[in-house]
């Protein structure tokens, strides 16, 4: 059976600040381990392989690093419809998200009917190394908590 | 000219970023391009286990996960002295055929093909992969969609895990496929090769059917004369998973034959104070500066140059094709199976395809051996045959990528050396947009058109800034500025924007 909904944390893990997407998303798969209908994916680039990642799924939440000017540690949530890019969801070798998923749905594929963004704002992103920035590591908790109150929200639940 | 100041904020944007000087004329008096450099790799690494690197390096880049995998594999076996059975290099090269043909379909539809495709002058909310889609018909979108589906999972069960490969051990390969597998990658090349030959028919029918595409690509607008470097088999045929480097000269010659371990007496890099890249060249010529010719160490590793290396391809459909394009560009032979080299640099678009088929068809030879469903993947490595030292090399997309390591007599790793795909081409990029610039911008400001002609010199190489982009909300990773003669900033522009 299609498991309902995706969890996509973007970014390298072993970029600093970058990897904060992988460990919100898998944070919030502890929160809900007992879950079977949650997927998680942890996923490098954008374009049109994030598109792909949601394939089947009811619903995706996508959280990514962020470079936008705000402090770090900020947490920004966005709407696919007013879509501005995180640090992650557009490749360079193919295309942005939003031009993936007409794409997609050019191809006759079945793409959530739910999808939302958090882009946490971070420090660092040229050094090597597995360790967030402390104010970004202080807005795990948070964005983990906003992303398991909106699938709560979606399925009614939780 | 106004004095060249490198900007901090590039480096904390992070994107990469080619800026253009005009004299008082309007003419274009020098191009820099740059890209932000990553910090820490090599201390990221120090006093890990080398066995890690497969796995560690396949995170450099979202791009081409598979290729670091496998060179860093490549340089553990190497390093443990344990030569990998011939069912783990069929294995290994299986892999990598399905993330070739994955990649170079999604560079050709998405990014490459476009500007002829659809226009180099269309405006760029058209000049896109969805313009293609329009121009070609709608059932390419899901065309592209199968094949990057078919091929991903290949890459999946034989890599063991979706994204990032885990597969790869000193000596061999963890995973053993079934004869169902065997199958499946036998049914995955065969539609491979169909979906390559269409997309050479589209870019035959499209682009070199189109005399004004095919003056853009024959003229001397994006022409460098340069050394042209790729990997080899022991038929002197291109090869993307192993073999010897080999190297020609402009007009043909064979420069050098060497093999990847021996990488630092043929390759040096040159620091120039206003970058910080280092511009790998050949030591034995020397570096000449941003010039080409044949006596500038100036060398490039793109599709076009695995070709022109290349004694004819190893496949006979992809050997028909690499023919064509020679023979279509009025090539002599320079030896019974190899012709001149091709220096007009937007035909990489077309090497790109041929070795698209190349890649499709060597899959199905590859999986139409029985014995790759052996067991016998994996060769253990003894303790007597440790080594401490390893270079492996494979032949990226995007150019020959390298890796070196060196551990202490516990196998902890004490250096870390790489030299990936993209950087082989930094100075023929550099040049590559310094030549088109100068003959397209004559008097002044530029419109969008005139420098969507000028990034097509950069798009060519689809050059991988991925691992070392990041970029404001909203913004492409590549700005392109054109600055007066007083430095005053005339035109700004995103790219694909």
């Amino acid at each position: 059976m299609t498991k309902a909904t995706v969890i996509i944390g973007m970014g390298n893990p072993l970029l600093s600040d970058d990897g904060v997407g992988s460990v919100v998303a898998r944070a919030v798969a502890q929160r809900l381990t007992r879950r079977t209908n949650l997927s998680v994916i942890e996923l490098h680039t954008g374009g049109i392989r994030l598109m792909e990642a949601m394939v089947g799924f009811q619903r995706a939440l996508v959280v990514d690093a962020m470079v936008s000017g705000a402090p770090p540690g900020t947490v920004h949530r966005f709407d696919p419809r007013s879509f501005v890019t995180t640090k992650n969801t557009f490749s360079s070798h193919d295309t942005d998200f939003a031009t993936a998923c007409t794409l997609g749905r050019m191809a006759g594929l079945a793409l959530p009917e739910q999808v939302a963004f958090w882009g946490i704002e971070g420090r660092e992103f040229e050094l090597f190394g597995e360790r967030l920035s402390d104010e970004v590591a202080a807005a795990v908790p948070g964005c983990v908590a906003l992303m398991v109150g909106q699938i709560g929200a979606w399925e009614g639940m939780v | 000219m106004a004095r060249i100041i490198i900007d901090p904020i590039t480096r904390l944007e992070g994107h990469g970023r080619i800026d253009i000087f005009l004299d008082e004329q309007g003419k274009v008096e020098n191009s820099y391009f740059q890209i932000p450099e990553l910090r820490g790799f090599e201390q990221f690494c120090m006093g890990r286990m080398a066995e890690e690197m497969p796995v560690i390096t396949n995170r450099i880049c979202g791009v081409c996960p598979e290729a670091h995998h496998l060179a860093a594999t490549k340089a553990l076996d190497a390093l443990f002295g344990a030569e990998p059975t011939a069912v783990a290099k069929k294995l290994r090269e299986i892999l990598y055929m399905a993330f070739f043909v994955t990649d170079h379909t999604t560079h050709f539809y998405a990014l490459g093909g476009p500007d002829f495709i659809v226009g180099p002058d269309a405006p760029a909310s058209e000049r896109n992969i969805l313009g293609v889609v329009r121009k070609v018909g709608v059932e390419i979108a899901g065309d592209i969609i199968a094949c990057r589906k078919r091929n991903q999972g290949i890459i999946a069960f034989l890599g063991g895990k979706s994204v990032h490969p885990v597969a790869g051990v000193p000596g061999g390969w963890s995973r053993v496929i079934t004869a169902e597998e065997r199958v499946q990658i036998e049914d995955t090349a065969r539609k491979n090769i169909d979906f390559a030959r269409f997309s050479l028919s589209l870019f035959e029918k499209l682009v070199m059917n189109n005399p004004l595409y095919r003056e853009l690509i024959t003229s001397d607008l994006y022409l460098h004369r340069t050394y042209s470097m790729g990997t080899v088999d022991g038929a002197t045929q291109a090869n993307f998973y192993d073999g010897m480097i080999r190297v020609v000269d402009p007009e043909g010659g064979e420069f050098a034959l060497y093999p990847p371990a021996e990488y630092r007496e043929h390759i040096a890099e040159r620091v120039e104070a206003w970058s910080y890249l280092k511009y790998p060249y050949l030591k034995k010529v020397g570096w000449r500066g941003f010039t080409d010719g044949i006596d500038s160490g100036v060398y490039c590793a793109t599709p076009l140059s695995r070709l022109n290396v290349s004694e004819g391809l190893a496949t006979p459909l992809a050997q028909a094709e690499y023919e064509r394009l020679y023979e279509s560009f009025g090539c002599r032979k320079v030896t019974a199976h190899r012709y001149a080299p091709i220096h007009h640099r937007l035909a990489t678009h077309w090497a790109r395809l041929i070795e698209l088929l190349y890649a499709s068809e060597r899959m199905l030879e590859l999986a139409q051996d029985r014995e790759i469903t052996s067991p016998e993947t994996r060769t253990i490595p003894e303790r007597a045959l440790f080594v401490g030292e390893g270079i492996g090399s494979v032949e990226a997309p995007r150019g020959t990528l390298t890796h070196h390591y060196k551990t202490d007599e516990r196998g902890v790793l004490t250096m870390v050396n790489m030299i990936v795909g993209t950087t082989n081409n930094y100075a023929p990029i550099s040049m590559s947009i310094k030549r088109a610039a100068e003959k397209l911008i004559t008097c002044g400001a530029p419109d969008e058109a005139i420098l969507n002609r000028v990034e097509m010199a950069f798009r060519l190489y689809d050059p991988c800034l991925s691992c070392a982009t990041h970029f404001l909300p909203g913004k492409m990773p590549l700005t392109v500025s054109i600055r007066d003669s007083q430095g005053a900033l005339l035109r700004e522009m995103g790219r694909n924007r």
